[in-house]
């Protein structure tokens, strides 16, 4: 359900409300969810609340959140990671919904969906089970496409065959392939549902390393094009010594495609998310603490605690200033280079994001 | 009192899971028109009425998937618990329970089969997992426990069709820690349904015996003893009365070493022809029963605890009062030399003088059924080491130990965990015991350690490693007792505390005993950690 009065908040801090839009310079905005079905559009200069928008039937679950550039419209799993709603951020209509359980195929997303860079397209991981009269029959994972402009009963125009455990849909800047993140860093021709390679994680190929530890749901590669996710593993055991662990960012380049691994620390704190700054060098990582990576020395640039614990972290368009979300029901604005908390924003009736993504848009 | 009634929208699986628990332990007057083992008939009958909707009667009292598992009590109502939180099945509670006792009866565990895994049955808190290979542990073990496993009978396709069920109800399983670091779902559906049906097949021979064979009745007179961790043993009697097929209640007298007596009467229903389920209430305090009959009917084991906090509770052994002369048990065993004390003496038949052997003198205070109370004089130069107690003709080998000082103390359990605790969740506690060692001494007869029992000491907490000190666990993780009791701190984020953190903790509990001046120490590791927000009858 949308509430008029702040929807008209959102329209004159983006448009100009009931009047004929004036071409105002571009301000970044926050998405983030929380429960049980909110979807806040946060103005970030002013560190107030734009829009509440209440999304339809999100069954008291609001997950990952995938979003074009423009961000016009944000695509919400939600739902219990059984359908999509496309959220219009202007208006806070429901103008998409894939309901993916179909009769007694019941269907979940594990975080997996993001759209195509222009908007047209809408990339699903699938986890079908049927559940049959008396028993659960486990059917392999599949990809499902869905075209943005199918409205609210969207049928995938087309599925294929799915490697099992991905848990991150990335398309590539092209719009001709996405990568799914699993097993291993996999890329798919999006027409065709072809394998065009697999890298990365069980094949990074890392002599001296354990097989990294990878998980992050929480799709972001704004403000830079460049997805990011801690990942751990052993480094130097065998043969009677443990090893030590390493924490590595790796980072992968959605228009070339390039992946890289950077160690930067032995792991002494646990690090969920991470962002990569539009300032050369840095990068940012959240969970009890907001680290800082120089990402050109490889090396931990500096570490402050927080308050408590974050998910999700994210920047401006200009990189100065760092982003804090998920959890609970604050957004945390800090300085970038002095890592000090600048601001910090209460979310109305202090709902928890919890693990839903945050996003920034530039409108 | 027991639960009665079916509470439909239970607030949270935490109380939905109380409910399911209180289900074995069903009313009376519910149980008077029960079938007894033999005459399953009425079982049959709602068993069809509720479940072969779903599980079609292939044949007559052939239900599919339901008629090639078996399982505990406590198993079938955690799969009726499912069936109606998950997969809409609406019943009576009365019919619950006949089909639990229908299908605990039929296709049920032999007590050989069911020995492994009676330490999780027992809610027995801070036991060691079943040792079962390398990958059981990662692959089932690391959510729930492996006698859970060990608690069941499939063959193989019905073990694969149970790892479906399990990624098909929660489709993260192989996204978690320990899960996608491997091709969870490969050997969950290749290697698991043929190992696992060849360590815990359908069929067997133990359960055919045991399925044909007769039972024996808990009806009668027993002597009870057994002990509450943090307070101590405890002596008495029972008497166990029919109510109706496999419906017995049970009167209970027992009196504390400490000279506390508590009577109670619990409701009893025995299902698999051994397993007897109780409930009472103690003290004002609701309690489960969870005991074992053997299978000649002579003895009564297992452990009872509280209804609503399943860590607190204590072992009970029971036997026949009608046996010959025997004596049982005598606490406290440990007795110190030069100084005199009170003992009881438990066992059936009991006349006559009483001895502790050389350098020690008895005197009979009071009698009562089952048990003497004496006061013993041990001289300050009595031989250290275990004694036999006699009680006129009837003897029991090393029922005693006579010391002169503790030489060690073992703090167990040895590794405990406690849970934060507050609103919907209860605290889970955990009580810790200092046990006393005679160590081997060249000039005395004690050549291996023995065995002291539960000794008397000072409790204190410490952190356990540098980041307990940096997060002063100590301050906010929780409080222990004089009796050795840890209560958790309160759930929850708390402000106090560095990143808001909750109130877990990671802390040495230590236990001191002064031995004229000279200090005795002993210590456990206690994790403190986070709620379980699902609290199944079977971990």
């Amino acid at each position: 359900m949308n509430r008029p009065l702040i929807l008209c908040g959102l329209a004159l801090a983006l448009l100009g409300c009931g009047s004929a839009p004036t071409r105002a310079p571009l301000r970044d905005y926050i998405l983030t969810g929380a429960k049980p079905d909110h979807l806040f559009v946060i103005d970030a200069a002013s560190r107030s609340v734009a829009s509440d928008f209440r999304i339809p039937e999100a069954n008291g679950w609001v997950g990952s959140i995938a979003t074009t550039a423009d961000g016009k419209v944000a695509y919400v799993l939600v739902n219990r990671m059984e359908s999509i709603a496309g959220i219009d951020l202007t208006t806070g209509k429901q103008v998409f919904r894939a309901d993916l359980s179909q009769g007694n195929e019941r269907v979940k997303s594990f975080f997996g969906i993001n759209v195509t860079p222009d908007g047209k397209q809408l990339i699903v991981y699938e986890l079908p089970t049927l559940l049959e009269l008396n028993e659960y029959k486990v059917q392999e994972p599949r990809f499902a496409i869905f075209d943005t402009s199918a409205g609210l009963a969207a049928k995938p125009v087309r599925q294929f065959p799915a490697p099992r455990r991905v848990h991150m849909i990335l398309p590539k800047k092209d719009g001709l392939s996405f990568f799914a993140l699993g097993f291993q860093l996999y890329e798919f021709d999006l027409a065709s549902g072809k394998l065009l390679q697999e890298r990365g994680v069980r094949d990074w190929n890392r002599p001296d390393y354990s097989l990294p530890d990878v998980l992050a749901f929480w799709p972001v590669s704004e403000p830079t094009g460049v997805f990011s996710t801690p990942t751990y593993s052993m480094h130097g055991a065998g043969e009677g010594k443990p090893g030590v662990q390493r924490t590595s960012l790796m980072t992968l380049d959605l228009g070339s495609g390039a992946l890289s691994y950077q160690d930067f620390e032995d792991t002494v704190a646990l690090i969920f998310s991470t962002a990569i700054s539009p300032v050369k060098g840095q990068a940012f990582g959240v969970y009890t603490q907001l680290t800082k990576i120089d990402t050109v020395k490889g090396v931990l640039a500096d570490r402050v605690d927080l308050a408590h614990t974050f998910y999700t972290v994210n920047l401006s368009s200009d990189g100065k200033e760092v982003f804090l979300g998920g959890t609970t029901c604050d957004i945390a604005f800090y300085d970038p280079d002095t890592l000090k908390q600048r601001a910090n924003m209460k979310l109305p009736g202090c709902p928890d994001q919890s693990i839903s993504t945050m996003r920034v848009i530039r409108r | 009192m027991i639960q009665s009634g079916i509470e439909r929208k239970p607030r949270s699986r935490a109380a939905a899971a109380l409910v399911a628990a209180a289900f074995l332990y069903a009313p009376l007057q519910a149980l008077a028109a029960e079938p007894a083992l033999a005459d399953a008939s009425a079982g049959l009958a709602t068993t069809r009425t509720y479940c072969a909707g779903c599980h079609t009667e292939s044949s007559p009292a052939h239900f599919q998937r339901l008629s090639v598992i078996r399982k505990s009590p406590e198993g079938w109502v955690m799969t009726i618990f499912r069936m109606e939180h998950v997969h809409g099945l609406a019943l009576p509670e009365e019919a619950r329970d006949t089909i639990v006792k229908y299908l605990a009866d039929t296709q049920g565990l032999a007590p050989s089969e069911s020995a492994a895994g009676r330490f999780a049955l027992e809610r027995r808190p801070n036991v060691p997992d079943l040792q079962m290979g390398d990958d059981l542990p990662v692959m089932c073990g690391r959510c729930h426990s492996l006698a859970r496993v060990a608690l069941q009978r499939r063959d193989a396709d019905e073990w694969l069709k149970h790892m479906h069920m399990h990624v098909g109800q929660f489709p993260s399983l192989e996204y978690q820690a320990s899960s996608r670091d491997r091709y969870w779902w490969q050997t969950a559906t290749t290697v698991l349904p043929g190992k696992l049906g060849g360590l815990f097949p359908f069929d067997t021979p133990e359960w055919r015996d045991w399925k044909a064979g007769t039972h024996a009745q808990p009806t009668g007179e027993w002597l009870v003893r057994g002990r509450t961790p943090g307070r101590g043993d405890y002596f008495g009697t029972l008497r166990v009365a029919s109510q109706g097929p496999d419906a017995y209640s049970a009167q209970w007298s027992v009196q504390y070493a400490d000279g506390k007596a508590s009577r109670a009467t619990s409701k009893v229903r025995l299902y698999t022809g051994y397993e007897w389920r109780g409930t009472s209430e103690w003290e004002s305090t609701e309690v489960r029963e969870v005991f074992a009959l053997s299978a000649d009917g002579q003895r009564l084991s297992g452990r009872w605890f509280d209804a609503q906090r399943a860590e607190i509770g204590g072992d009970l052994t029971a036997e026949r009062a009608d046996g010959p002369a025997a004596i049982l048990a005598v606490s406290p065993r440990a007795l110190k030399a030069g100084t005199t004390q009170e003992v009881v003496i438990a066992g059936r038949g009991l006349k006559g003088a009483v001895s502790f052997g050389p350098g020690t003198k008895a005197t009979t205070l009071a009698t009562a059924p089952g048990m003497l109370r004496v006061s013993v004089s041990v001289d300050a130069k009595a031989a250290i080491g275990e004694r036999s107690v006699s009680v006129g003709k009837t003897a029991a080998a090393q029922m005693a130990v006579v010391y002169d000082q503790v030489d060690r103390l073992q703090v167990l359990p040895g590794n405990a965990i406690a849970r934060v605790g507050g609103g919907k969740i209860a605290p889970v506690t955990a009580q810790f015991e200092a046990f006393g060692f005679l160590e081997p001494r060249p000039d005395s007869a004690v050549r291996t350690p023995i065995a002291l029992g539960p000794m008397n000491v000072r409790w204190k907490l410490a952190p356990r490693n540098e980041e307990a000190v940096k997060a002063d666990d100590v301050k906010f993780a929780g409080s222990i007792d004089a009796s050795g009791q840890f209560m958790p701190g309160a759930a929850g984020p708390n402000p106090e505390r560095k990143y808001a953190s909750n109130n877990a903790g990671d802390l040495s509990v230590i236990a001191s005993l002064d031995q004229g001046g000279k200090e005795l120490k002993g210590d456990s590791h206690l994790i403190v950690t986070v709620q379980r927000w699902n609290t199944p009858p079977i971990y």
